[in-house]
């Protein structure tokens, strides 16, 4: 094998060159001349600029010198560069929410501070906690306390106003001081604090507080006849204040103002019909239906020529969003632009989601869970300028350097140097905006087909989620496996296990849920529990990869069944992810199928497919030739 | 001695010229989260980490603050090297910061992320 150990092989030197969305990659060989192939390395550096464009040419030089460096070999001595023919799709995401909780007129705080006071339920008018003192005896008040009140004159307020007969049930305040106030009180009552726009809370209005004792939920306001008897409501009111229980369903403590216009909708957003042109056909689906619905309808329009969104609908909107991105990247500089009526959405994938969104009109923040749907879409562009970057790379190096073969194909080359394969082999390239299946039958036909969605959509539903708001966090979450912090010196796995550490962990992520990155635990900004955040990466996965490879799978498989197949090889940056690669696997089990991450040259694990497909098959073009 | 010995708590050392108003703060910090303080006036070092680190050892929560003449403070726990505390606050902060050494004193004995 090694190329050094009795004078170095006989043939020339070739590199492969894949150049992917995130990595290039290089594959370095020595072809002889019946076509048998010795090779001495690899290299893998960053992708340089958007895919298909001259900028492409500095990570691939850098790929290429790496790899000679690595077998001791010089630029002058490569004879042929080979490059990809890169897969002409790309694609976008899009994300709407289809339904809005809005509170108008300021009826209900629902948030969870996280230490109220007191317990029980108190219904009372609301004051001020200035106006106490002109308040008659009698009347059941709930007092409002704004900002800048300390704790102990609250307290001795209430106290006096108690003294004096005023029958205060329930406290609102501003700053986090329930318990000390519930603490310093003569007569008890439930109190929540740190509602930030206290001063929004209307005055003279009915009110009821509630909040449970530590470890429970409130039981009153969560239920809508709860509701109905503290306010008195009548059937049809009931059913308005109904979305109000369930937004404080779980909540330990909550306030509801019974104010005379107030209203609380839960809205669905009209998000419009999908409308498909593919196999002959023009199929709609309602967007409202949920992505199970929209993926049969997707997947009976197969093979897709277009898919258009209802103008003027949030379909219309997303698919519109996708198109101008798609067109940015398309436009070259010096050339016509891309009409974008031009351009053909040629796959959907759509994901059932749900976007924690602060609520219209609440007053402390208060999230409701809105449900959303993300699509992927995909198109297919004939500009890809590989030719170009070929030219470069021709130049920058002073060898020839060619386009060698189409991706899928090569992929599939690639693949077959993985130990314990054999024809026929699929292989699924699990990449960051398609995932992409091709299928090599035993008579050494190629069929390939790219399907929208990947890991770029995985990180978006994390994202979305748990509301984090920062993709660098989502990307975390996802690449690596989570933990809980539990003392200075030990943290518990995800399944588990317990680590004791030597070193003290830093207060930051102290009790915290922790992504274990190579650089130590960094804290994942969220109040949910690890089997939340857990549940939350696996489910995105699951919807994406999961369903994707399956549904690639039928598109390659003969007759689409995929029994027909044997051999399955995972490829790509996402099939060294620590369980995309099983749950795959366990998804294809039942159809007898062996699955499994690819292992290139029986070295290089799932890289460098493409790379060394392009140097096999210009040593098999070369010995026909010969023969 | 017929004493059940110390109740636990988080042990507050402070020194003597501690200001009052950064003691009341501090304390209702940790009130607030519903765990019990006991404050201790120790005359001697003059500097909030080593006192905290002091208060630390001997509470059995292993969770101390220590306030300085100053008005810096520090929460420490048993666990930690000395000159590593929890979190530290200088001389002059806000009394929301007090506030939060407290909380943070608390939280750390109820194993809540530190906010």
């Amino acid at each position: 094998m090694d190329a050094r150990e009795g004078g170095p092989p006989e043939g020339l030197l070739v590199v492969g060159v894949d150049i992917g969305n995130s990595t290039t990659e290089a594959c370095l060989a020595v072809v002889a001349p019946d076509g048998s192939i010795t090779y001495l390395g690899t290299d893998l550096t960053r992708t340089t600029g958007v895919k298909g464009t001259p900028d492409n040419t500095e990570g691939a030089l850098k790929a290429i010198r790496g790899a000679l460096a690595r077998a001791g070999r010089s630029a002058g001595q490569v004879e042929t560069v080979l490059l990809n023919e890169a897969t002409p799709v790309i694609s976008g995401l899009a994300m709407e929410t289809i339904t809005e909780t809005i509170i108008t007129e300021s009826t209900m705080i629902g948030h969870n501070p996280t230490t109220p006071g007191g317990e029980g339920l108190g219904v009372g008018t609301t004051r001020s906690i200035g106006e106490l003192g002109e308040q008659q005896p009698g009347e059941p008040v709930v007092c409002v306390v704004p900002h800048g009140w300390d704790f102990d004159d609250v307290a001795a307020t209430l106290n006096a106003a108690v003294a004096a007969g005023v029958d205060v049930v329930a406290a609102i305040l501003a700053g986090d001081d329930a318990v000390l106030v519930t603490n310093r009180l003569a007569r008890p009552i439930p109190v929540v604090d740190e509602v930030s726009a206290v001063e929004k809370v209307p005055l003279g209005m009915l009110a009821a507080v509630e909040v449970a004792a530590p470890g429970r939920t409130i039981r009153t306001l969560s239920n809508s006849y709860g509701l109905a008897t503290v306010f008195g409501l009548d059937p049809v009111q009931t059913r308005q204040v109904s979305p109000v229980a369930r937004a404080l369903t779980g909540n330990r403590s909550a306030v509801v103002v019974r104010t005379p216009t107030g209203d609380v909708t839960d809205r669905r957003i009209p998000v419009g019909e999908l409308v498909l042109h593919g196999a002959g056909k023009t199929l709609r689906v309602d967007v409202d239906a949920g992505a199970e619905a929209i993926m049969e309808v997707v997947g009976r329009a197969q093979p897709l020529d277009d898919a258009r969104g209802e103008p003027g609908t949030h379909v219309g909107g997303m698919l519109a969003q996708v198109r101008d991105t798609m067109a940015d990247v398309m436009d070259i500089a010096g050339q016509p632009d891309v009409p974008v009526s031009e351009i053909a959405i040629r796959d959907v994938l759509a994901v059932d989601t749900f976007v924690p969104a602060e609520v219209r009109g609440g007053l402390a923040g208060e999230v409701a869970l809105e449900n959303a749907v993300a699509l992927a879409a995909m198109v297919r562009t004939s500009r890809s300028r590989m030719q170009l970057v070929a030219d470069l790379v021709s130049e920058g190096l002073g060898a020839a350097a060619e386009i060698g073969g189409v991706e899928g194909e090569m992929a599939v080359g690639g693949a077959l140097t993985t130990p314990g394969v054999d024809r026929p082999i699929a292989v699924l390239d699990l990449g960051g905006g398609s995932t992409d299946a091709a299928l090599l039958t035993r008579e050494g036909e190629c069929t390939a087909v790219h399907v929208a969605g990947a890991g770029e959509l995985v990180t978006k539903l994390i994202d979305s989620e748990l509301a984090l708001g920062d993709r660098e966090v989502a990307e975390g979450v996802k690449w690596y496996p989570l933990g809980k912090v539990e003392s200075f010196f030990h943290l518990r796995h995800e399944d588990g296990t317990v680590e004791f550490v030597d070193q003290p962990l830093p207060p930051h992520v102290f009790a915290r849920v922790v992504v274990l990155t190579p650089d130590g635990p960094s804290p994942v900004p969220t109040r949910h529990g690890l089997d939340h955040v857990r549940r939350v990466r696996r489910e995105a996965k699951r919807r994406v990869f999961v369903v994707n490879a399956l549904r690639a799978l039928r598109q390659v498989a003969p007759g689409g069944n995929l029994r027909a197949l044997e051999f399955v090889v995972l490829l790509g940056g996402s099939a060294l992810d620590f369980e995309i690669p099983d749950m795959i696997a366990d998804a294809l089990a039942p159809h007898g199928i062996v699955c499994g991450t690819g292992n290139v040259l029986g070295t290089e694990g799932p890289r460098n497919a493409v790379a060394s497909g392009l140097v096999r098959a210009h040593a098999a073009l070369l010995a026909a030739e010969v023969q | 001695m017929t004493e059940p010995g110390p109740r636990p708590a988080v042990l507050v050392y402070r020194h003597p010229g501690t200001p009052a108003a950064l003691l009341r703060q501090v304390c209702a910090g940790v009130e607030e989260e519903g765990v019990p303080t006991d404050v201790t006036e120790v005359p001697g070092p003059d500097d909030a980490t080593a006192l905290a680190h002091a208060a630390a050892g001997e509470s059995r929560l292993g969770v101390g603050i220590g306030l300085d003449a100053a008005g810096a403070a520090a929460v420490h726990h048993g666990t930690l090297p000395e000159r590593t505390p929890v979190v530290a606050t200088p001389a002059q902060s806000l009394s929301s910061d007090w506030r939060r050494v407290g909380r943070i004193a608390a939280r750390v004995v109820k194993h809540l992320p530190l906010v």
